[in-house]
């Protein structure tokens, strides 16, 4: 069919009263997601339709990688400061668990102590769990912590099979993984395989038989101690669009792993990296496709570029399962001043807890926001983070700004608002300060402050108490 | 006492720094007097002050000439019962 045969006409539907779209945009949570048909994916020459809907009603869940990956990028954490990052992890995914795990090294002292004293928090969610190499002695230490599941490390990738781990052969690599994963079993622990660089893998030659052959293992054993495979897209490779081959579709290796190797949902989880700024997207995209776990870290601090944002995927969940579901959003800028107060940075235009995430600069943009707050910002950030929207101003904010962020300074709402005619004053001055001092910088807050009591006293007075 | 309309222009030569002269009264404020959005609003407050008289915001910024300033700020003076 030509272009021309698809043409149709569109014409208009005209209404006096706005259709804002509520259903999606309620505001009182993120924009909802909503599917209106299947994902459809071509494996293998056949044509396999995925539906979304389907995977939303999943156990999709968030597990943490915060302490583990998320430190191999930082300094190390001191044991308080780990201690006081899960109490408020725990109460950012609320009792039903959506932050279902996270995952402790165990070598030393402050680990194991480190551990223990979140565990004495009384918590159940998140479940801790290890993080160990593929040693089999190191099972003692998991053992001796009292954990059931541990991460280890099995890549699967030639440049790590070969020329970073120096087996002389797939087979011998693989006949050392699966001698761990035995290990595990005797120790009664669960092994979460790691499979690091699945996406610059062999995946026929390697990936696929050796997960075949942990699936095969784990029909010896208990339901409890069955191998759960953690898909590890280690340098950022993957990609979550339709028609990628594999080893970098994330459709395709979720559904090979789901499918065809028969790993059950409930033991797929998927890690990722934010080389090619793809993290989140893939992340999400594991969820729909048939993963029910996405590992992150608390703002995506991870080695390199980092980790899926773990408050990113708390949004998604929100927008995919269509209710907060006992999460509680605000702890998000609880963690965020928390990590600031340690000297983590998070850039000013970080989304969701940037300094500036909800700040909007041009007269036009705060214009609307005096208006209906809805129309710059993307949700009720008031009440879901504790986080108005707020206009930052320049030589671009005009009178519209400036009567913005008055009305918000003074605390003003409805009727009360203070019109753009009556903050002349302080916009002459705003402008003035570019036109007339040649300033090349945003305005600070305190410099408003300043001049609100300066140029509006009648105001300051009414709305401030203070006698000028 | 001067009338409304000598006011008027007294005022927009004043905030947009204009000689009187220059002013016309089918002259658009932006568009032949070169008001800027800031100086608008400047305008409106100047001519609330200068009247001792409040304008409603909406109505006042969609005044566009020098006339129709006259004429609105005219009948604002007698719905406020304020004498011009």
């Amino acid at each position: 069919m030509s272009v021309a045969d698809r043409r149709k006409d569109h014409p208009l539907i005209d209404t006096t009263e706005p259709n804002l779209l509520e259903e999606t945009f309620d505001y009182s949570l993120p924009p909802l997601i909503k599917f209106d048909g299947p994902m459809v994916e071509t494996i293998d020459g056949e044509q396999i339709t995925f539906d979304p809907n389907a995977a939303v009603k999943r156990d999709i869940h968030i597990t943490d990688t915060t302490f583990r990956d998320g430190q191999q990028a930082r300094p190390p954490y001191s044991i308080d400061q780990m201690v006081h990052i899960f109490d408020l992890m725990a109460k950012l995914g609320g009792p039903q668990g959506v932050i279902r795990q996270t995952e402790f090294f165990l070598y030393t002292k402050n680990d194991r102590e480190t551990l223990d004293r979140c565990r004495d928090l009384g918590h159940d969610f998140p479940e801790c769990t290890g993080w160990i190499r593929a040693v089999k002695g190191d099972f003692r230490l998991v053992k001796e912590a009292g954990l059931k599941e541990t991460g280890m490390l099995t890549s699967c990738s030639d440049y790590h099979i070969f020329n970073k781990l120096k087996f002389k052969s797939r087979q011998e690599c693989m006949d050392s993984y699966c001698e761990v994963v035995d290990a595990a079993f005797e120790a009664g622990i669960r092994p979460r395989c790691h499979l690091e660089d699945i996406t610059r893998a062999d995946w026929d030659g390697f990936v696929m038989p050796f997960v075949d052959r942990l699936m095969r293992m784990s029909e010896q054993v208990a339901d409890e101690l069955s191998v759960k495979i953690r898909i590890c897209d280690t340098m950022g490779f993957g990609l979550h669009y339709p028609g990628v081959e594999l080893p970098r579709s994330v459709p395709k290796m979720v559904y090979k792993l789901n499918q065809e190797c028969g790993v059950p949902s409930s033991r797929l989880e998927w890690h990722g990296h934010n080389d090619f700024h793809r993290v989140h997207a893939n992340g999400a995209t594991a969820w729909l496709y048939g993963c029910d776990a996405l590992n992150g870290t608390l703002f995506g601090f991870g080695e390199r570029t980092g980790n899926p944002p773990i408050e990113g995927a708390i949004m998604e969940y929100i927008a995919l399962k269509g209710s907060l579901c006992g999460i509680q959003t605000e702890v998000i800028t609880e963690l965020a001043e928390y990590m600031r107060s340690i000297g983590l940075p998070i850039p000013e235009n970080y989304p969701f807890v940037g300094k500036h995430f909800n700040t909007t600069r041009a007269g036009i943009h705060a214009g609307g926001l005096r208006s209906d707050e809805r129309i710059y910002n993307i949700c009720d950030t008031t009440a879901l983070l504790g986080r108005p929207p707020r206009v930052a101003l320049t030589d671009k904010s005009g009178a519209d700004g400036v009567a913005l962020w008055v009305n918000d300074f003074f605390g003003l709402k409805g009727d009360e608002r203070i019109s753009k005619i009556k903050v002349h004053k302080l916009a002459r001055w705003v402008m003035d300060q570019y036109e007339v001092e040649g300033r090349m910088t945003a305005i600070s807050d305190e410099e408003l402050e300043q001049k609100t009591e300066e140029l509006m006293p009648v105001y300051w007075e009414k709305f401030k108490g203070v006698a000028v | 006492m001067p009338s409304v309309q000598d006011r008027v222009v007294a005022v927009t030569a004043r905030v947009l720094q204009l000689d009187e002269s220059e002013i016309k009264l089918e002259q658009n404020f932006s568009a032949d007097l070169g008001a800027e959005s800031v100086q608008s609003i400047e305008l409106v407050a100047n001519f609330e002050e200068e009247f001792g008289i409040e304008m409603e915001e909406d109505a006042a910024l969609s005044v566009d000439t020098v006339a129709s300033a006259v004429e609105f700020i005219t009948k604002v003076c007698e719905e406020q019962g304020v004498a011009v």
